[in-house]
This record gives C-alpha cells, sequence and structure tokens, in this order.
C-alpha cells in the first residue's frame, strides 16, 4: 500500500441537478495510467426524480433547448471558462491521450452545438419533429384519430472514456429529446462531463436542462450502486457506449421496461484498390489518407481504420507499406504522441518479426507508430498508432471480413464504393466513406445503424376515437 | 523438514552465483532463442552484471501465447513449428510433420523430436504452448518431490493411498511427468487408485475453444458447431458430476487408510461438502492424511474458511499439508512453510517489479508489495525470465520459520482481479461482444 500512499489523490466533483457535490468519500483507480482519484457518495435519491414528477424539461421547446445547448457550446469555448480549464488539468493525469489532442478534441466537439446541427438532428431523426413539443393529431384510413408524443423518456448514459466528444453529444441529445438523464463517467475521464454541467449552472442554474441532469461516477460493474438503480422503477434506457465487462453487467438489468440502447465497440477498417498502387504519387497521398484516416483520436476512435486491406501484387503492397508507416509516424510525431506500446501487444508485434515468411513490419515496437503486413487480419487488436495492412488479390477478399462490429470503412477510390457497399451492408458494416474521411459525417445520418434520438424518446398515444 | 534442498538459503548467500548463473544463461541463450536474442539487441545487453539488467530481458507471460492463430486454424504446422523455434533453445529442425492432421498430432510430433510441448489450461483466451526438455520434465518431478518434502512431513517411500475429487486433467508432458513422480515416491502401487473415466483433456481439445472463437470472429462459425460445442460441454459437466459421486464414495471407502489427496481448493471443497453430507468428517479418517494443494482458488468463490473445512473434513493436521505456490511458466514449487509463507528455491531468482512490470524495486528491508517475476535457472528449453500478473508481498529477510531464503506471503492476488474491468471504450474487437468472449 505504501505505493498508492505516496500518490496525489485528484478529486473529482459530481453534479446533481445543478447541485455540485465534492467530496473524496470513496477512492478510485483509473484503470489505464493506475491513477487515484476520489468520488463523494451519490446522493442517488436526489439523482434520481420519482416517476410521479413530470419531467422538467417535457413541455420546453425545443427551440428553447436548442438556444441553451449553443449559448453553452460558447460557454465552453470562452476563454475564461474555469470549469473547462480545471478540467483539462485535471484530466491530464488519468486520461489516456495525451493533453493536447484531449484539448483540441474537446473544443472540436463543441462545434456540435451549433443550431443547424441540432436542428437537422431533429428533422432527420423524426419525420415530424413537433411530435417533442406537442400532441400530434394522427388521423388513419379508417377515419379514427389519435395525438401521438414522443415522451421524454429517462436515460442513463454509460460514457466512454476514450472520446470527450461523446460527453457533449450525449449531453445535446439528452436535452433535445428532454430526457431525464444520469450520466455514468469513465475512470479515464470523471471530469468532462461535470464540467459542461457547471458550465450550463453557471450561466442559469434553475435552467430545465441543468435540472434534468446528473452526472456521477462508481466504478462499472459495482452490483451495490447497479443493482439499485437499473431497474424500470428509475428508468426506461440504458444508453452505453462501448463493451466488455462495462456492458456485460449491464446485460443482467436488462428487461421488460429497461431497454439497452447500445454503441457497440467498433472496429474500423480501410479497403485500397490497385489504383492507389499505381503511381508514385498515388500511391504516396493514399499512404496519406490511410494515416489520417487511422490516426483518428490517435487511433483510440472508433472510427480510426486498424486494417487496410490492399489490393495488388506483395511487392507493390509493401512499398504501400513503407510509404504508410512514414506518414502514421509523421502524425504520431506531430501529436506529441510517445505512448509506449502495451506489453502484450509489443510481444505479439515481434512474435511477427521472427515469423518473416508471412508477416513483415515496417517501424519499431517504440510506439512511434508501425505497420504489419500480413495475408490475414493479426489476432490482436492494432492500437496505440499500429497498421495492418491485409494483401488481398481482389477487394471482394476483405468483404468477408467485414462484420456487425465494422463500423466505417473507407475507400479508394471511391467510383468503387457503390459496386461493394450492398455486400458491405449484409456484412453488418455501418458507414462507407472515401479514405481519408473517416472523420466527418453528414449531419443528422444514423449513426451505429441507428437515428439515436428515435430510439431514445418513450412514444405515447392519446386515442380519440372517430369523430361523429 | 529436510535440508539439503538448498530451501533454507539466504539470498544475501547466493547473490553472487545467481548472477553468475544469470549471465551463463544469457550468454547460452542469446544465441540459442531468437526472441531472448531480439530483446538482449533491443535493450543493447550484452552481459548480465546486476539484476536490473535482467529486468528488459523478463517474458510476459503471454511470449508464450503469441502464436497467430490462422496457423493453429488453417493448420499450417510448419508455421506453427517455426513459431516454437523462436521461443525454444531447442532445435526444430528435426521436427518431422509428416502426417500432422490436428494439434495433437502436432505435440506428437514434437514430442518424437524431442520437444514437450504442454498448454495452459485456459478454457476461454488463447492457451500459452510451453515446450520443455527431457531435461527439464525430469528436473520438474524432482524438484516436485523434493518441494513436497521440504514443505510437510509427507516422505517418499510413504505409500499412500490417493484420493481426490474427479477432475478433468490437462493431459500434457508437464502434468504427465509431475504426476507420475508424485505417485512413484508417495503412493503404495497396489493400492486402489481411482479412475474417473473421464476423457483426457488434450491440447487439441483444450485449444477448440481458441478455434471456435476464431470462427467467431471470423463469421463462418456455423450454428451446428456452436450447439454442438454447447451440448458437448454440457455433456463434460454431466460426467463429472457423475465422476464426482464415484469419488466421494471412493473417498469414503478408503477412509482407514493413509490417505494422499490432491486437488484444487476450487473442487476440493465441494468434495469435503459432498462427504460431510454423507455423514462423514475427521473423526473418521486417518490422523496422517495428507494432501497436495495445487494453485490458489483459480477465481473459485468460496466461505472464507474454505481450508479448515477442507482440513476438518478429512482430518489433516499441518504438518501433511502440502501447498505451493508456482507457475507454467516456471519448472520450480515454492513450497509453503510452517509460518505460512512460500519459500523461494536457491536456483529461482526472485525479482521484485514496479506494477507497470518495467523497473526493479529496492530489495531494501521488509515485505515488498510487488508484480512477481523470476527467473527460474532450471529451465533448458526456454527462457527462464517470466513477469507474471500476480501481486505479491514478497521478503528477502529471514522467515519466521527459521528458513533465511527469499519468500512470499499467502496472500497472492492478480492485478487483473484487484482492478476490475471499468475501461470502457466505444473502440473495440467484435469477439468482445459478438459472443461475450474476450
Amino acid at each position: 500500500m505504501s505505493t498508492e500512499a505516496t500518490e496525489n489523490i485528484v478529486s473529482a466533483p459530481i453534479f446533481v441537478r445543478g447541485e455540485v457535490i465534492e467530496g473524496n468519500d470513496i477512492v478510485h483507480r483509473s484503470r489505464d495510467l493506475g491513477v487515484t482519484f476520489a468520488t463523494p457518495n451519490i446522493p442517488f435519491q436526489k439523482a434520481i426524480p420519482p416517476r410521479t414528477e413530470v419531467p422538467p424539461l417535457l413541455n420546453v421547446p425545443a427551440k428553447e433547448i436548442i438556444d441553451f445547448l449553443v449559448e453553452t457550446g460558447q460557454q465552453l469555448v470562452a476563454p475564461d471558462n474555469e470549469f473547462v480549464h480545471e478540467c483539462f488539468e485535471r484530466m491530464a493525469s488519468t486520461h489516456i491521450l495525451p493533453r493536447s489532442v484531449v484539448e483540441n478534441v474537446s473544443k472540436h466537439a463543441v462545434a456540435y452545438l451549433d443550431r443547424r446541427i441540432l436542428q437537422a438532428e431533429l428533422d432527420q431523426n423524426f419525420p415530424d419533429p413537433r411530435v417533442l413539443d406537442e400532441w400530434v393529431l394522427k388521423e388513419d384510413f379508417t377515419g379514427r384519430r389519435a395525438w401521438v408524443r414522443a415522451c421524454a423518456p429517462r436515460l442513463i448514459h454509460v460514457l466512454p472514456g476514450n472520446s470527450p466528444g461523446v460527453a457533449i453529444k450525449s449531453i445535446a441529445q439528452g436535452a433535445l429529446v428532454k430526457a431525464v438523464n444520469l450520466f455514468k463517467m469513465s475512470s479515464a475521464d470523471p471530469f468532462y462531463t461535470v464540467a459542461i454541467l457547471r458550465t450550463m449552472a453557471k450561466m442559469d442554474p434553475n435552467h430545465p436542462i441543468v435540472k434534468s441532469m446528473s452526472a456521477v461516477y462508481w466504478r462499472g460493474g459495482d452490483a451495490g450502486v447497479e443493482n439499485a438503480i437499473y431497474r424500470p422503477q428509475y428508468f426506461d434506457k440504458i444508453v452505453a457506449w462501448g463493451g466488455g465487462d462495462a456492458i456485460n453487467n449491464v446485460i443482467k438489468y436488462i428487461g421488460p421496461g429497461f431497454q439497452l440502447v447500445s454503441f457497440d465497440p467498433k472496429t474500423s477498417i480501410s479497403l485500397i484498390g490497385r489504383e492507389a498502387l499505381e503511381a508514385d504519387e498515388i500511391m504516396e497521398k493514399t499512404a496519406n489518407k490511410a494515416a489520417a484516416d487511422l490516426m483518428m483520436l490517435n487511433q483510440e476512435a472508433c472510427a480510426a481504420s486498424r486494417f487496410q486491406f490492399v489490393e495488388g501484387p506483395k511487392a507493390l503492397v509493401d512499398e504501400f507499406c513503407a510509404k504508410f508507416q512514414r506518414c502514421i509516424a509523421e502524425r504520431a510525431a506531430a501529436a506529441g504522441d510517445v505512448r509506449a506500446l502495451d506489453k502484450d501487444l509489443k510481444e505479439n508485434v515481434e512474435t511477427l518479426m521472427m515469423l518473416d515468411d508471412d508477416y513483415r513490419v515496417w517501424g519499431k515496437t517504440d510506439g512511434k507508430g508501425l505497420v504489419i503486413r500480413s495475408e490475414e487480419p493479426v489476432d490482436f487488436h492494432p492500437i496505440n498508432k499500429i497498421g495492418n495492412v491485409v494483401r488481398v488479390d481482389s477487394l471482394g477478399d476483405a468483404v468477408k471480413w467485414v462484420n456487425v462490429a465494422t463500423q466505417t470503412i473507407g475507400f479508394y477510390p471511391p467510383e468503387r464504393m457503390a459496386d461493394y457497399r450492398d455486400a458491405l451492408g449484409a456484412g453488418g458494416a455501418q458507414r462507407v466513406c472515401p479514405l481519408g474521411e473517416a472523420g466527418p459525417s453528414t449531419i443528422g445520418t444514423p449513426w451505429d445503424g441507428m437515428y439515436p434520438l428515435h430510439r431514445f424518446v418513450q412514444w405515447m398515444v392519446n386515442e380519440n376515437g372517430i369523430p361523429a | 523438514m529436510s535440508t539439503n534442498t538448498g530451501y533454507g538459503l539466504s539470498y544475501a548467500d547466493i547473490r553472487e552465483t545467481q548472477l553468475a548463473a544469470l549471465d551463463e544463461s544469457l550468454q547460452k541463450q542469446v544465441r540459442n532463442i531468437k526472441l531472448v536474442r531480439m530483446r538482449a539487441e533491443e535493450a543493447n545487453i550484452e552481459r548480465i552484471l546486476t539484476l536490473t539488467d535482467v529486468v528488459p530481458l523478463l517474458l510476459p507471460h503471454t511470449a508464450f501465447k503469441s502464436y497467430p492463430e490462422s496457423f493453429l486454424a488453417g493448420g499450417k504446422w510448419d508455421r506453427l513449428t517455426k513459431w516454437l523455434g523462436t521461443i525454444s533453445s531447442l532445435p526444430t529442425g528435426d521436427v518431422d510433420l509428416a502426417g500432422v492432421e490436428d494439434l495433437d498430432g502436432w505435440v506428437d510430433a514434437c514430442g518424437r523430436a524431442g520437444l514437450f510441448v504442454s498448454c495452459s489450461s485456459g478454457t476461454t483466451g488463447k492457451s500459452a504452448m510451453l515446450p520443455a526438455s527431457q531435461e527439464d520434465l525430469d528436473f520438474i518431478a524432482q524438484a516436485q518431490i523434493a518441494a513436497v518434502q521440504w514443505g510437510s512431513g509427507i516422505r517418499t517411500g510413504d505409500m499412500r493411498t490417493s484420493a481426490g475429487p474427479a477432475g478433468i486433467v490437462a493431459h500434457t508432458p508437464r502434468n504427465m511427468a509431475g504426476g507420475k513422480a508424485m505417485m512413484e515416491a508417495f503412493v503404495d502401487p497396489a493400492a486402489p487408485r481411482f479412475s474417473s473415466g473421464l476423457p483426457l483433456a488434450t491440447i487439441g481439445t483444450l485449444m477448440r475453444m481458441v478455434l471456435l472463437r476464431k470462427k467467431i470472429a471470423d463469421g463462418t462459425v456455423e450454428p451446428s458447431e456452436l450447439a454442438q460445442f454447447d451440448a458437448d460441454s454440457a455433456a463434460r459437466e454431466r460426467g463429472l458430476a457423475e465422476a464426482q459421486i464415484r469419488a466421494v464414495e471412493d473417498v469414503i471407502s478408503k477412509r482407514d487408510k493413509r490417505l494422499l489427496i490432491t486437488g484444487m481448493w476450487g473442487a476440493l471443497y465441494p468434495f469435503a461438502e459432498a462427504v460431510r453430507a454423507r455423514g462423514f468428517s475427521a473423526k473418521d479418517f486417518h490422523p496422517e492424511n495428507a494432501c497436495y494443494l495445487g494453485g490458489g482458488l483459480k477465481r473459485a468463490k468460496l466461505p472464507d474458511n474454505y481450508r479448515e473445512y477442507v482440513f476438518e473434513t478429512f482430518n489433516l493436521q499441518p504438518q501433511f499439508i502440502y501447498q505451493m505456490y508456482g507457475m507454467q511458466e516456471l519448472n520450480s514449487p515454492m513450497p509453503r512453510c510452517s509460518a505460512g509463507r512460500y519459500h523461494i528455491p536457491p536456483w529461482v531468482v526472485a525479482l521484485p517489479l514496479d506494477k507497470t512490470g518495467d523497473n526493479l524495486l529496492d530489495i531494501g528491508k521488509g515485505e515488498i508489495e510487488c508484480r512477481a517475476a523470476f527467473f527460474d535457472l532450471s529451465l533448458t528449453s526456454r527462457w527462464g525470465g517470466v513477469i507474471s500478473g500476480d501481486r505479491i508481498q514478497l521478503s528477502f529477510e529471514p522467515c519466521e520459520c527459521g528458513h533465511a531464503s527469499p519468500s512470499i506471503r499467502d496472500n497472492v492476488e492478480r492485478f487483473a482481479d484487484l482492478e476490475g474491468d471499468d475501461k470502457i471504450a466505444c473502440s473495440g474487437t467484435v469477439d468482445a461482444y459478438v459472443r461475450g468472449m474476450s
């Protein structure tokens, strides 16, 4: 225990419907970095209003909610925002990514809080977005009528630790559907969600949005907490990002009245046609685009490419690999990311270096970017700036590696996307884009195979019979 | 207790000898083991002069499971042999692969060439494959017997009668060699032996899960294969339950004999419960009964008093209870002393590391909380230096039991179990959730 006593304990306050609660009642370890942080006990009876209380946001017009979210965005990037400032300070010790990357990503994520984007989300998720604000009258072909309403749900959001952007998006989406929200933060980032909510509370401590949001931390899988609150009496849906034990634990509690909306853990890949290898200049450009997709959030994002299926003969594919590795290393150096490879991962890569009949490796196992070329995807998860180029005779050979966990497929040349997208969709993929474009997505399009806002709400019908 | 085995030697007395042996091992294996050569070159280490020099050369347990699964699934036996050659000092050129059709066939072919491959018995995840020479197997047998006699009053020639819960034991060269030697040393060959009748778990059967998992990830598995796998697992469990009833009968029928009970805690506890349910307990069993306990709890969930419960059931007195700490990656067991600590033999170098496994901690005074790493100097067929996943309390000071050798407190935990899994990210692997395997 002597090693722990000498460490600094970082305090992580929680936010409960407008109230900030400080305290070091429970000490936790951040898994990735082994950092210790402390949180107060969670007053769940305050965080979870009873069902006898109509959700505070239900009758706040969507337009007003959007106004408040847009203003929040402005405040989050304001240079004098002490909450955000302090939060980055604290995050530097618990987050897996370098501080500059986290800060940039967080700033970039604020762009989501844009009036046009938020309105587009509503317009694309609901055929008639008025259902959020009022009871909308429907009439069937027999003349029978009913009012329909997208009712405010009660949501638990299990946030991931790899992307600060998800915190902003989850808060915005939870507000847009007028939900009562409880955010369960991750040990890699028990700060940013609270910083956003504190910013909101400073703008208006009594705003219905503020009164609809709580952000707390408990160790994922803690039955003492989860058995008590993962119940339909308190919540309608659990919106869970990620996988592993955190989700396996959640599954136990799912049942009638308590549903799972799951943003599954995803792997993204690239499909690169022989056209990329035709000339040195094209090869260089393509390698750079492939590296851009791989280096999204320094390969921590779900849309970051991990396997690159390249169509062509070994000699040319190897030339591509050399360029690809250089491009990754340049981006890694520019990001100042020098995280060492995990021991097991290093061991796996080094083994492949020795099995040089089947594998070839460019770069070193020093965490500065490397590429492995093989004839089949490697059986470990490429992460921390590692590309696995799988040589194929035809892009069609790559389709069999696509499955329900395949999120984004960067494609080169884009003209060939149309030939493959049906097969990729049948395999389970959710998104195809031109190579190098894995980051941006068209506003209001589905995510992870669904229109999320539509999945969040609880529909209610008020029958009105057939008018006499 | 026998004293001629070196278990009592203090670290100070043997430090120089250990360092010389470590260096000798490096000079020899850097030529023979590709992985060690690579590590030594990368770390720029040519000689081992201090314990710190060994640290970058220690292998995580994953080194022995780094083979690409596609080699197994695709039956690429020549490639798998090549992989084995990167972690072993034994030449693989003599392995004749003609007629090899499955993993068990490959293991047999390696065995014919003097490379005895054992695997860890992980039921999910990937299994480690550990090569051994005949010399290693002989050493394991010898070391086990010496450790039992150092750590208990059990003696060769005791002519005991064996008993214990029915279990599916991994049929590996290592287990066979150890088990055979134990029986020869302590058990009466004429005494009746319980036969569970359960099929042997070969490396091939243990690896079925790995191959199935790969097929799931590849999207090529058929529903009938999954159904068959589940049916086989269920049948195995039924078979085990049935054999267990007979094993309980067996131990009760031998209750007047001087027994040697062997097993893991997870199996022994319900075994003892079943014996008590039949109305038998300490008063019915021989006062000189002995037991050989391998391994820790292995995540079995038992009541706090599980040890006392088992000991009391079978009338087991402290001097006849042998317990040890060890791991598949090492040849040598660390027997538990009368003060309840696991002692490290002089040919095993204890290396207390920090949690990350990157740095050697100061040996200093008192107990050190550390990640366990060891260098087993007795290993000939592979590199002796391994980092474990265990958190231990290690002391280099003389033990209360009167022996001066370094020792480990009886509270070994896995770092993985201590931390739990609270890590979630939206990026991940398919098998992490397609079938809940990871």
